[in-house]
């Protein structure tokens, strides 16, 4: 899977999505708990909004910083006898790393989640190169058995799915016999990836945060697997970002919090874990460390009007409070990064070509950047591209057309007015009895799901109302 | 030879071009020094003074939260409450870190099995594996978010942790702290000044568990079934 997950149309894409009904009504739940959550363990921590702050002095100093701390983490990796490698591109990165694959002669790999390995396109380089490759998340595990289906939420990829699509999937792949309740069937993942654990040959993970002065890697997790990815196999390879970096434990500390807060609630999840190349004497953990740092557009985004967005930590906080993704889901988005955050990255890692369409998925009512904990202005990002799209002229010629007449219309109260005295009987061959039916573009994407009421005559019209109040109250 | 050679050339090369990159788009040169910012003074204190059993009391009301035991005994009693939770977990085989304070406390545990250096990879792996029940000692617990810290060494490997089927971490009432600012704070002291750390420093709260399947709470996936700290 590369950073694009459906080659349809933006509005094939929302039309899939809106007629979901499972779909909508589990994105519904989960944000309606996500949200009650995140409050919750954000108001325990006290001063939040000054939490927030740091938050942000951190990843600020950080970006402008960014040369200095890859060099110093670099330093310290290879000091403990590990190596790093700089992928300027996403084909650097896989190569890289399906190369130490090769070399080890390896063919059992486990992945535990990454969404920085789905941009690089790691599980379809691995597989061409004939790797048996398992993710172990259990919902990426079950979105691998579904015929690698697209993540649709960057915290709980299959949030899309209910359990009887889960335990069909089981039955099918797998052979499994028991019952739909959730234990079940992640017991039995449990039993069946235990295996996968004690055979692999390589562990490939993400990394939420370097920590430069140390020479390492932060994992936070819930269910065990990234640890056991890391512990169990010779190899470890670990990829990030190249901006999911920290200077120190001190920093990675807060970061983490605002993390685990904002993205599910828990103060801390169940495993936090700092890990690098084993040291002498250690029994497990990796024999061989690799960490891949991956560009692939972000310094496009450094120092640009963008900057900010790479502030993101991945809590998917702005996912669950956004009414759009609320009704459209992930996969509408149409990339591995879907929601507010998403529409601001997409279309500066994939440009404008494909994803113009992204920056339009907002009502713009800033709730995303209400709640991001590291305070990236979101919504005014997703204004600013849609002043790039237009100043490009990326818009349809019909939609030009239509706003500029709309711009014209609505800064000039002479016209405005003259307009509304004739919309009445301008509008009677677009009506039926009293809504509007038929019309322009720009009224489509209105009426085809909700009614438009047909504007009232001139004397019945609120201004007229008011005046002849005024009137009589002066009497 | 050679070959090695040129790889780590190209490395490098690559290395430094990624990193001018950088720098150029900042509309700077590369910078060699930096003056990181006193984070520590912004982050506010929520709580104030803490005796211990403060700390005690904030421990057990999250661990209620995150599907952890928590069971207060003393070193005298310790060997009888770990061997009652050894039987209530069902038996079966246990593996111990190879913690001096077993040691120490004279705690004994018959056919249990110890994570230790000699035995090498596999078999320590092997033996977590087949262990039902691990326990170690904690080097340090945060008590705001129920946590066991520990740093992974010769005698206690990583997978120790998430292999068996139940973990049961001792934790001394005087290494309780109240959260992890504290805890990173001293790890990244030892860093600076040069101190050598685990290769795995684990931040471990409760059980493994998933929201995975319709965001419904399963205690129990990859790593440990079932938690346990026991406070002496």
């Amino acid at each position: 899977m590369s950073l694009q997950t459906d080659s349809r149309n933006f509005s094939e894409r929302t039309t899939d999505g809106l007629g979901d009904s499972f779909m909508r009504s589990a994105v519904g739940s989960a944000q309606d708990s996500l949200k009650t959550r995140r409050l919750s363990a954000a108001t325990a921590l006290g001063d939040w909004e000054q939490w927030r702050n740091v938050g942000q002095l951190i990843r600020q100093h950080t970006l402008e910083n960014l040369d200095y701390y890859l060099e110093q983490l670099a330093g310290n990796i290879e000091r403990q006898g590990g190596h790093i490698y700089f992928a300027a591109t996403k084909e650097e990165a896989s190569s890289y790393i399906r190369d130490v694959i090769v070399r080890k002669q390896a063919t059992k790999i486990v992945k535990s989640k990454s969404m920085v390995t789905e941009e690089i396109e790691l599980n379809r380089v691995l597989l061409e190169a004939g790797c048996e490759l398992t993710e172990t998340d259990l919902g990426e595990y079950i979105l691998q058995m579904d015929d690698w289906d697209p993540p649709s939420h960057i915290v709980a990829p299959a949030l899309h799915k209910d359990r009887r699509q889960i335990k069909r999937v089981f039955t099918e792949k797998l052979g499994y016999t028991g019952d739909e309740t959730p234990e079940n069937l992640a017991g039995f993942a449990r039993t069946v990836l235990r295996q996968k654990f004690l055979e692999a040959e390589v562990g490939i993970t993400g990394c939420n945060f370097a920590i430069a002065n140390l020479g390492a890697i932060n994992l936070v997790t819930n269910e065990g697997n990234g640890d056991l990815t890391a512990a169990i196999p010779k190899t470890h390879i670990a990829v990030m970002g190249m901006e999911r970096i920290v200077p120190t434990l001190e920093e990675m500390e807060v970061l983490d919090n605002l993390l685990c807060r904002s993205a599910v609630g828990q103060k801390l999840t169940s495993y936090i874990t700092v890990m690098g190349p084993s040291a002498a004497g250690e029994t497990d953990g990796p024999e061989e460390f690799h960490l891949v740092v991956v560009d692939n557009g972000r310094s496009d985004i450094l120092g640009s009007e963008f900057n900010e967005a790479l502030q993101c930590i991945r809590c998917g906080a702005c996912l669950n409070v956004c009414p759009i993704y609320r009704h459209i889901g992930g996969h509408a988005y149409g990339s591995i990064y879907p929601g507010p955050i998403g529409a601001v990255i997409t279309p500066l890692l994939g440009g404008y070509d494909d994803y113009k369409e992204l920056p339009y998925a907002s009502s713009l009512c800033g709730a995303c950047t209400d709640v991001c904990p590291v305070k990236i202005p979101l919504h005014e990002q997703l204004i600013m591209h849609r002043q790039n799209i237009v100043k490009q002229k990326r818009t349809g010629a019909a939609d030009r057309i239509q706003m500029k007449a709309a711009a014209k219309l609505l800064s000039s109260p002479a016209l405005f007015g003259k307009t509304l005295r004739f919309a009445h009987s301008a509008s009677r061959m677009m009506s039926k009895q009293g809504r509007i039916v038929r019309g322009p573009a720009l009224l489509q994407g209105w009426i085809r799901s909700r009614d438009l009421k047909q504007p009232v005559k001139q004397k019945d019209s609120f201004r007229a109302w008011l005046e002849q109040r005024k009137g009589g109250a002066e009497q | 030879m050679t070959a090695t050679t040129n790889t780590s050339t190209n490395r490098n090369t690559n290395k430094e071009a990624f990193l001018n990159t950088i720098a150029a788009k900042l509309g700077r040169e590369r910078r060699t020094e930096v003056q990181r910012p006193a984070i520590r003074e912004f982050i506010p204190d929520s709580y104030g003074p803490l005796t211990t059993d403060n700390l005690v009391e904030i421990l057990k009301e999250q661990c209620f939260f995150i599907h952890t035991q928590v069971i207060e005994s003393t070193r005298e009693l310790l060997q009888r409450t770990l061997d009652d939770l050894i039987e209530a977990n069902g038996g079966g085989n246990v593996m111990t870190s190879g913690d001096p304070r077993f040691r120490e406390y004279g705690l004994a545990f018959p056919d249990a099995a110890v994570w230790e250096e000699a035995a090498g990879r596999a078999e320590n792996i092997r033996r977590a594996e087949s262990a039902n029940t691990a326990i170690v000692f904690a080097d340090c617990a945060l008590a705001e978010s129920g946590t066991v810290v520990l740093e992974s060494r010769p005698d206690q490997g990583r997978s120790l942790h998430f292999l068996p089927a139940h973990y049961i971490a001792v934790v001394e009432r005087e290494k309780l702290v109240l959260r992890s600012t504290d805890a990173a704070a001293a790890l990244n002291r030892r860093i600076q000044d040069g101190e050598p750390v685990g290769s795995s420093i684990n931040f471990i709260s409760g059980p493994s568990n998933s929201a995975d399947i319709e965001m419904k709470l399963v205690v129990g996936v990859h790593g440990p079934l079932r938690a346990t700290y026991v406070l002496i």
